[in-house]
């Protein structure tokens, strides 16, 4: 079943971006915070202080030219005014208007000098101002204010860019999210493609891979590769039930029939012992098929590697020749070991590796027609492994059918009719992997070059 | 000779009691492990062919350790279905003298049954000379002759031979000689084994001289002095 594709609300990369947005917004909200603060305060103190000038130059003016003087120099000032930016106000002690364009004492601050935020009436409405209070000599009160609305726009606009930030910042983060989302969607979406055809049995699937060497193209080839064995290990498994069902059925299939055969015609006794010696004999050939999947599976779990020593390849290469020798003499087949026993020593098991190249001997006597040429080869490869090849002169083997004959029970056209359960070339290279190395089957121009490289 | 068979699937039992006793063995068959503790240990045989999976509390191992440890030197022959070579180190670290695994070849039985009842006591004289015959070999100089004639081997015939005259009068099988000549544990798909004998009975069984080499049917073969 293919699983549910995620809300897109509460997939991984949208919660990602969500996070760092927020992550954003934050620092954008403790980088402005201050800056505000320190913006405002400084601002705020550049006013104050331009209020203050104004008042010392007041009461400059009052102190060379008297109340009267002062009275005509604001009102000059007054009308060289644009718009009202200074509120000005001069009463006597008993805060009677002499002069200024605030229509009355506001009266909501103490009577003392000081610097003041406090609402003043003008023209009806109320207005925040910030105002400086000066008494000067003779109980006359000077007020110079400036209406903090003036400056509002400015705070706006500043309070509006934040805004403003933000919401361009967490426009990018969603689109960025949304972005990402799609991305990492799509690699995954892949990956739950292919499992899922996977699951329903197409075992052929990949995941696509690029050039790159990003996190997604590593964990694809990784996942890829595993797919690969895991599609030999089965097919291996197909293989087997078929071709276990083949190749077991026929020698059973025949024993069953000749028990029969004997059972119904009771034949004289000296045929029922031959019929008997063939029950054994087909027999034996199921016995064989089972001890050699037996050692197969041995070899496989690796559990063999326990048993690993010091083993001279060439050594064991050149003892299996001798062995072979008189079978291939009496063939007709030169039979030659070539190599050095110098540099082939190895880890490994010295029984399974004589199995190996017995094996490899084997099917090239089988296939080397009477005339023919074997040698055995030993030596070092380049890339210092030990390499140890069988190659014949025979029919060889059609490249498309190469990569098969390791498979379990698999047995081309030349091998029908031969004596063996098709599980040589199999154990040789299971034999190979154990000891961590390879197995290959080469074109020997003509023939077979059967090379195991044993690390 | 005398026999212990210790194995409980019946019809495997009356096979091979009735097999060793046509051989000419007298043979005693238990079929639990406790059965088999109290004959090993309290009777003398010959030879012991043993299960290792047995009913009862004590495994066919477990047997063959106690009499290990008592000091018993009688051979024992494992019999049993588990055939890794991992199993059979395993056996034949806990005292067995050979291993055979199930299913198996009556005559393969007979045969290793055989070599192990007409061992050598460990310990004895090494021997210089084998003779079968007429037919000598100098283990020392490794010269064989054949009455006068003198016989010329290579290596791994010499080898063979000398397994096939140390095993004189028993039957040995090609499973025996691919271990004990050539150290091989599998089956060859060819018939090397056959093509090696019938090699080296060319050469010791000249013209008019009489055969010494016999073809055991379904078995393997016996070098005999009688022909």
């Amino acid at each position: 079943m293919a699983p549910a594709p995620a809300s897109p609300l509460r997939s991984s990369a949208y919660t990602l971006a969500f996070s760092y947005v927020l992550l954003g917004l934050v620092t954008l909200v403790l980088f402005a915070a201050p800056l505000g603060y320190a913006w405002r305060v400084t601002i705020d103190d550049g006013r104050t202080e331009i209020l203050q000038e104004d008042a010392q130059r007041f009461t400059e003016v009052f102190r060379q030219r008297g109340p009267d003087g002062l009275v005509a120099f604001l009102n000059e000032r007054m009308s060289m005014q644009i718009a009202a930016e200074r509120l000005l106000l001069l009463t006597d002690a008993a805060h009677t208007v002499l002069a200024g364009n605030l229509p009355a004492w506001p009266g909501d601050f103490p009577e003392r000098q000081g610097v003041y935020n406090a609402p003043i009436k003008l023209n009806g409405r109320t207005v925040q101002a910030r105002l400086v209070h000066v008494v000067l000599p003779g109980g006359y009160h000077l007020v110079v204010a400036r209406d903090m609305a003036h400056f509002r726009p400015l705070e706006q606009r500043f309070w509006y860019s934040l805004l403003a930030a933000m919401c361009v910042l967490l426009l990018l983060g969603m689109l960025g999210g949304f972005l990402i989302r799609r991305a990492v969607l799509r690699r995954i979406d892949d990956l739950s493609r292919t499992a899922t055809g996977i699951v329903q049995g197409d075992l052929s699937r990949r995941l696509p891979t690029t050039r790159g060497q990003d996190e997604f193209n590593t964990l694809s080839r990784t996942i890829n590769g595993m797919l690969d064995q895991i599609e030999q290990l089965v097919h291996g498994v197909r293989n087997v039930s078929n071709a276990i069902a083949h190749d077991l059925r026929t020698p059973l299939a025949e024993l069953r029939s000749r028990l029969e055969e004997v059972s119904v015609t009771r034949p004289p006794l000296a045929e029922t012992y031959a019929e008997v010696d063939g029950a054994v004999a087909d027999v034996d050939r199921v016995i064989g098929i089972f001890n050699a999947l037996l050692r197969l599976a041995e070899i496989d779990t690796g559990a063999r590697r326990s048993g690993f020593a010091e083993v001279n390849v060439a050594e064991v290469a050149a003892g299996a020749v001798e062995f072979y020798l008189p079978a291939a003499e009496l063939k007709g087949v030169s039979l030659t070991f070539r190599g050095d026993q110098g540099m082939a020593t190895i880890l490994g098991d010295p029984v399974l590796l004589a199995q190996a190249v017995g094996n490899l001997i084997d099917n090239a006597l089988k296939f080397t027609p009477e005339g023919g040429a074997i040698t055995v080869e030993v030596g070092s490869g380049a890339d210092g492994k030990v390499e140890m090849s069988v190659n014949d002169n025979g029919p060889g083997i059609p490249d498309e059918e190469k990569p098969r004959v390791t498979e379990r029970f698999y047995r081309g056209d030349m091998g029908r009719g031969t004596p063996g359960v098709g599980l040589g070339l199999s154990l040789v290279s299971a034999v190979a992997k154990l000891h961590g190395g390879t197995f290959d089957l080469a074109d020997n121009h003509p023939g077979l070059k059967a090379r195991m490289r044993l690390a | 000779m005398k026999v212990l068979l210790v194995e409980d699937n019946e019809r495997v039992s009356r096979f091979v009691v009735k097999g060793l006793r046509e051989a000419g063995h007298t043979v005693e068959h238990v079929d639990n492990g406790r059965d088999g503790m109290f004959l090993a240990t309290g009777e003398p045989f010959d030879v012991i062919v043993m299960d290792r999976m047995l009913p009862g509390d004590i495994d066919g191992l477990t047997i063959i350790e106690t009499l290990r440890k008592m000091g018993t030197q009688t051979p024992v022959l494992i019999l049993s279905a588990l055939s890794s070579v991992d199993e059979r180190i395993k056996g034949l670290r806990s005292g067995g003298d050979d291993y055979l695994t199930k299913p198996f070849a009556f005559g393969e039985l007979l045969a290793r049954l055989d070599a192990l009842m007409r061992r050598s006591p460990t310990g004895a004289v090494p021997e210089t000379s084998l003779a079968v015959g007429d037919l000598r070999m100098n283990l020392l100089s490794r010269k064989v002759t054949r009455g006068e004639r003198v016989i010329t081997l290579q290596n791994q015939e010499f080898k063979l031979l000398e397994y096939l005259m140390r095993h004189v009068d028993q039957v040995v099988t090609r499973t025996m000689l691919l271990e004990g000549v050539w150290g091989y544990h599998f089956d060859p798909q060819t018939n090397v084994v056959d093509v090696h004998i019938s090699k080296l009975r060319q050469k010791i069984e000249g013209e008019g001289e009489p055969p010494l080499l016999r073809t055991v049917r379904n078995a393997g073969y016996m070098m005999t002095a009688g022909g």
